[in-house]
């Protein structure tokens, strides 16, 4: 009798409790963010939520064309959002250039080979990638001031390429154990050469993996924070990282912006959309590979 | 005599032509992963045994120096300062981020609750964009007069806080934790997904409790994902020093509230310019993750 009541009472109490927590979970998550789309589209930002009273687009054209103005706390620094987002798509589509350049070959070779030593050779690439970057960055730092790579919007995709190669070289390997070896032999049976037929049947076959290390080698050099931090120091060539590092003003006891809330709203939202199309058009290829996103921010 | 031995070698690479190929092509990865990744990494254990400077003669001109950075570093209130918040920062962050992504992902895999497939795609969103937005996002959170979460909390009938400034370390702890909880979700939805449901009906058929379930079925079959999980968001959160570093600048705090490990081996490095001593401390990170992970390995019998 007791039992039986106490268990008609728990499933739906649980239920509720679920539902509550949930409910906390989702403000908890989505509160800040809708702040940030609403002053983005609101034409006079704040830092707190109220409802605009009409939207517009003005602010996402004045961080597009660099017409930025300053906001009230310190604004002495002219703001080049502009070209803050150019240099920021260009570190994403160098880093993806030389990431797929260098792990796909590297890829496949380790999925046909066979030696001894190779599953060692896999282990130490994968604890490379694994290694802390703030135990690394300030050799990096001396390394690139030595090779002139210091305020090099190609020297930054390159020390992020490297440290993004370890994963996506299991990424791809994966898929190229996933091709037949047959479908090689059956190729050079009908006389094509080696070339040829990585150019015509390997890459084809893998194109979906080549699509994935694609966009996440361009989401790591697109996010990256710490390697723009420690190599860029002239402000016309931040990423938009760094360009946002350097509008948020903390000064002991008073957190701003050095410019106005809705412009800065809109540059945020510009540095979030290509992630979030990334992981909504690949979000299977992702769930598959699991551990994708070890290290891409 | 030589032109047999160049002839039979002739003979290995044209039979041996596809492996060879395949090899070079290994090359360029390997070549930039040692000279951007392993060279770094042991060269800093090298530095943090001398007192390069980042700036001036001795940027060339250093000289080997023994243990002395570390020395210094455990007689130095900062270390241990930033040591303390950083504990207290891993700790925290690894316990919310891995009971947030806990909950997500039992509402995910569960039968009853209503539009899981939208829920997951906005419970994923925080991970996704880059994490110099976050201190943005949570302005309006934290905004000491009108922030959402002193308005919650005068609702409450409690006192608001200066998140700002006097609980600035809380505040990076809640922004890492909504940041990265989906980490822990994305990997226990996949494990939990991945376990057959002919187990829990043979257990059923045979009358097992929940607890006994639990036990023996789920808790066995995602160990493995889960150890892994806390080993990722420990790394994560004790290498990544970009909202600390947001809410500092150039100069640490007077108590050293903010400053993590990672973000003191940089402030040593490019505002005291002790390239050695930074060295010292990334080293010192360095060793911590190694350690943490072995004991988590060991105590998951992985």
């Amino acid at each position: 009798m007791e039992r039986g009541f106490l268990k008609r009472i728990a499933e739906p109490s649980f239920t509720a409790i679920g539902y509550v927590v949930l409910l906390c979970l989702f403000a908890y998550v989505l509160s800040p963010l809708v702040w940030l789309f609403v002053t983005a589209l609101s034409p006079k930002g704040s830092p707190y939520l109220e409802i605009p009273e009409r939207l517009t687009l003005d602010n996402f054209v004045n961080v597009i064309t660099g017409r930025v103005v300053g906001g009230t706390k310190t604004a002495m620094h002219p703001v080049y959002t502009s070209r803050w987002i150019a240099n920021s798509l260009f570190i994403g589509f160098a880093t993806m250039v030389i990431t797929v350049a260098l792990s796909a070959p590297a890829g496949y070779a380790l999925s046909r080979l066979r030696f001894r030593g190779k599953d060692l050779l896999m282990t130490a690439i994968l604890l490379i990638g694994f290694m802390p970057m703030t135990a690394k960055m300030l050799p990096i730092y001396r390394l690139a001031r030595q090779l002139g790579l210091i305020d090099n919007l190609l020297g930054v995709s390159l020390v992020i390429a490297s440290g993004t190669i370890p994963t996506q070289i299991w990424i791809i390997k994966g898929f190229f154990d996933h091709i037949p070896k047959e479908l090689e032999e059956q190729a050079w049976i009908c006389g094509c050469s080696y070339l040829s037929t990585l150019f015509r049947v390997v890459l084809p076959a893998a194109g979906p993996g080549l699509a994935v290390i694609a966009f996440l080698s361009f989401l790591s050099g697109w996010g990256n924070f710490t390697v723009p931090l420690i190599m860029i120091y002239s402000e016309p060539l931040y990423p938009i990282s760094l360009g946002l590092a350097s509008i948020f003003v903390h000064n002991p006891g008073e957190i701003g912006l050095a410019i106005d809330y809705g412009s800065a709203c809109a540059l945020s939202v510009i540095y979030a959309i290509p992630p979030i199309l990334v992981y909504y058009a690949f979000r299977e290829h992702l769930m598959k590979i699991r551990l994708g996103k070890l290290e891409v921010r | 005599m030589t032109n047999v031995v160049i002839g039979s070698l002739g003979e290995w690479v044209r039979s041996n032509a596809f492996k060879l190929t395949l090899a070079l092509f290994m090359i360029p990865a390997l070549a930039v992963l040692v000279i951007f990744q392993l060279v770094p990494t042991v060269w800093t254990i090298w530095i943090s045994f001398t007192d390069m400077a980042l700036l001036g003669r001795k940027f060339h001109e250093y000289s080997f120096v023994g243990l002395k950075n570390y020395e210094k570093a455990f007689n130095d209130f900062g270390f241990w300062a930033s040591m303390r918040v950083t504990i207290y920062y891993c700790l925290a962050s690894l316990v919310l981020r891995f009971l947030l992504g806990l909950a997500a992902a039992l509402y995910i895999t569960s039968r009853k609750f209503k539009g899981k497939r939208i829920m997951a795609a906005i419970f994923l969103l925080p991970y996704i964009i880059p994490g110099a937005i976050h201190p943005y996002v949570w302005l309006s959170m934290l905004e000491t007069d009108y922030g959402t979460v002193n308005r919650v909390l005068r609702a409450l009938g409690l006192p608001p806080q200066s998140w700002m400034y006097e609980r600035l370390t809380e505040s990076i702890i809640a922004i890492n934790s909504w940041a990265g909880y989906a980490l822990a979700m994305l990997v226990l939805t996949s494990a939990l997904t991945s376990i057959p449901k002919e187990y829990y009906e043979v257990a059923d058929i045979y009358g097992a409790s929940r607890w006994f379930k639990f036990r023996k079925i789920t808790l066995p079959l995602i160990k493995y994902p889960l150890i892994l999980t806390l080993i990722l968001i420990f790394k994560e959160d004790i290498d990544d020093f970009t909202y600390a570093y947001m809410f500092t600048g150039e100069i640490p705090y007077p108590d050293y509230r903010t400053e993590l490990l990672a973000l003191y081996a940089y402030h040593k490095a490019f505002s005291d310019f002790e390239l050695g001593f930074g060295c010292a401390i990334g080293f010192i990170i360095a060793v911590i993750v190694f350690v943490i992970t072995l004991v988590q390995l060991k105590i998951g019998g992985v």
